[in-house]
């Protein structure tokens, strides 16, 4: 089993990555962190005597990414499943963020993951089953006022996964949309967690368990995962409420969090 | 002047040991996260030792690379100010999570915290040590006992339980020293230190909202971190170093069955490779540890 893993230096690429290796698959590790992909190359190495690759790539910049292409290529890698992790996010309301890192945003979550993907479905392995996974969000099933672009970005996986599933189907591709709300990845992440209190606690699922559900799933040809029963019940609502009531209430809800975390930047 | 150094030294039982020993005319090596609160503590031990000698270590001792460097400047630290030889080492820095949480190598956090970072550091500190007759002495909890570890998954991956992890990290504290005192006793003596229930912030860092509400009532029972600080002291200073391995309030104190030499070999033969010591623990390889 090869398995081909972006963003997998930190956070829920990072658990996919042990995950992977502790089922004792072949793992190729892609990140724009190169010094902390070594390092997570090494534990894994150690940890569970894995065989690991792992290269440096910018995936927002095509250059980077042919690169890593031309790598694979050279030693004639081929892959049953690629996990598209790496996405971004900057927290803060719309007015008060960068232009550019705006435009970020949609160049990692969505053009980045279109590269891959269309690039690994070339590299599949011929005759075997082929798995594609898209690290959506909670944040794909409403309007998210004051994360506006991130949820767009991820409502762009969730209904890109759907679609290239109905396409793919019929050559042994299998496509799964992942929806996580919080995964405690980062102090940063534990913050944005800690700010919702105990609302934190219980929208935040936990991450090897997330990780270790994706690669069932994905194994057994699912199309879409939503962690937690918190996070299936926030869908559903999401399903059920006009979107401009979701919007305004989910507003409501993280304009109190933004400000706690504002205040605590401040102090 | 002997030397100690002191991890997780800026506040709680960590600081308050330090403050005891700065003022039994310890030089202290303190190592924290935190440079503004290294140079609090610093500040605070010289206010009331004027005399001490006292010594900052920045460092986030939960990534590899970051106890690899401390070390360095440790041991650089050790050779031009106190003859290359370190008194005591007390690794205390160890942490409590809410989640499954991995260090940059893919390590659980608290294993990798409360554990390997004190194995690494050891390692790394075992000539001073050696020279000096060291002692190393690691802060360690009642919650050890009733528990085993897991062999097949010592990260705790499956299934993840924070006070498991938590009590699984303070059980290999305890077969850490004892893996210590069969290799290198009477050289060098290590020890566990039972701080019993102490009022400290470590389930309020980092933590989510549960366990903190939990801890913030919890500790109101426990006592002032000066309690354990003279248990610690004393294992310091005690001339010739006690026999034991596991003391609450400077006096031994019975501990799990668990802890075996087999068990412990078995721990420091896993370490060992989560570490990189692929010369084994005593051999100080420059690449070893290498990240």
């Amino acid at each position: 089993m090869n398995v081909f893993i972006t963003g997998a230096a930190g956070g829920l690429g990072r658990a996919l990555a042990g995950e992977c290796a502790s089922r004792g698959y072949n793992v190729f590790l892609t990140d724009i962190n190169e010094e902390g992909l070594n390092r997570l190359k090494r534990g894994l190495e150690r940890q569970f005597g894995a065989a690991v690759a792992a290269k440096y790539c910018d995936l927002t910049d095509p250059r980077s990414f042919d690169a890593l292409l031309a790598h694979i290529d050279a030693h004639g890698l081929l892959f049953d499943m690629v996990l598209n992790v790496a996405g971004c996010d900057f927290e803060g309301a719309f007015t008060e963020r960068e232009r550019e890192k705006l435009v970020q945003i949609v160049l990692l979550n969505n053009a980045a993951a279109l590269r891959v993907t269309h690039a690994l479905l070339r590299r599949r392995r011929p005759g075997r089953r082929f798995a594609i996974v898209f690290v959506s969000s909670l944040a794909s099933m409403f309007p998210m006022p004051l994360k506006a672009t991130y949820a767009a970005s991820k409502r762009f996986l969730l209904d890109l996964a759907m679609a290239l599933r109905q396409e793919l189907k019929a050559e042994g591709v299998s496509v799964l949309a992942v929806c996580p709300a919080g995964l405690a990845t980062t102090d940063e992440t534990l913050s944005s967690i800690r700010a919702q209190g105990f609302m934190g606690d219980v929208t935040t699922a936990s991450l090897e368990d997330v990780a270790r559900r994706t690669i069932d799933l994905a194994l057994a040809g699912k199309n879409l995962y939503i962690p937690g029963l918190a996070g299936r019940l926030l869908s559903l609502l999401g399903k059920i409420a006009p979107r401009s009531l979701a919007a305004a209430v989910v507003y409501r809800r993280w304009r109190r969090a933004h400000l706690i975390r504002a205040e605590k930047i401040r102090s | 002047m002997k030397a100690v150094a002191i991890t997780g030294a800026t506040s709680g039982i960590g600081l308050e040991t330090a403050r005891l020993l700065a003022r039994e005319g310890f030089c202290v090596l303190l190592a924290g996260r935190c440079a503004e609160r290294l140079s609090r503590a610093k500040a605070r031990i010289l206010s009331e030792s004027p005399s001490a000698r006292v010594a900052c270590f920045q460092a986030d001792l939960m990534q590899q690379r970051e106890v690899l460097r401390a070390a360095a400047e440790m041991n650089a630290y050790l050779d031009a100010h106190c003859g290359g030889r370190l008194h005591a080492l007390i690794n205390n820095a160890g942490c409590v999570r809410s989640w499954y949480m991995t260090t940059e190598e893919g390590y659980e956090q608290q294993f990798a915290l409360n554990h390997l970072s004190g194995f690494l550091l050891t390692h790394k500190l075992l000539p001073a040590l050696l020279k000096s007759n060291g002692r190393v002495i690691m802060t360690g909890s009642a919650s050890h006992k009733g528990i085993k570890i897991r062999w097949d998954d010592v990260m705790l991956r499956r299934r993840y339980n924070p006070l498991t992890a938590y009590k699984q990290s303070k059980l290999c504290n305890i077969l850490f020293a004892r893996g210590l005192n069969d290799r290198f006793a009477p050289g060098l003596r290590a020890y566990v230190v039972d701080p019993g229930l102490v009022k400290t912030d470590i389930g309020n860092k980092e933590t989510g909202a549960l366990v903190h509400f939990i801890w913030s009532l919890r500790k109101r029972g426990g006592v002032p971190p000066e309690i354990p600080a003279e248990t610690f002291a004393y294992l310091c200073l005690k001339e010739p170093p006690p026999d034991g391995l596991y003391y609450y309030r400077c006096r031994e104190k019975k501990y799990s069955k668990e802890v075996t030499r087999e068990n412990a070999d078995r721990l420091f033969a896993l370490s060992e490779r989560l570490c990189g010591l692929d010369g084994g623990f005593a051999a100080q390889d420059e690449r070893a540890g290498a990240v």
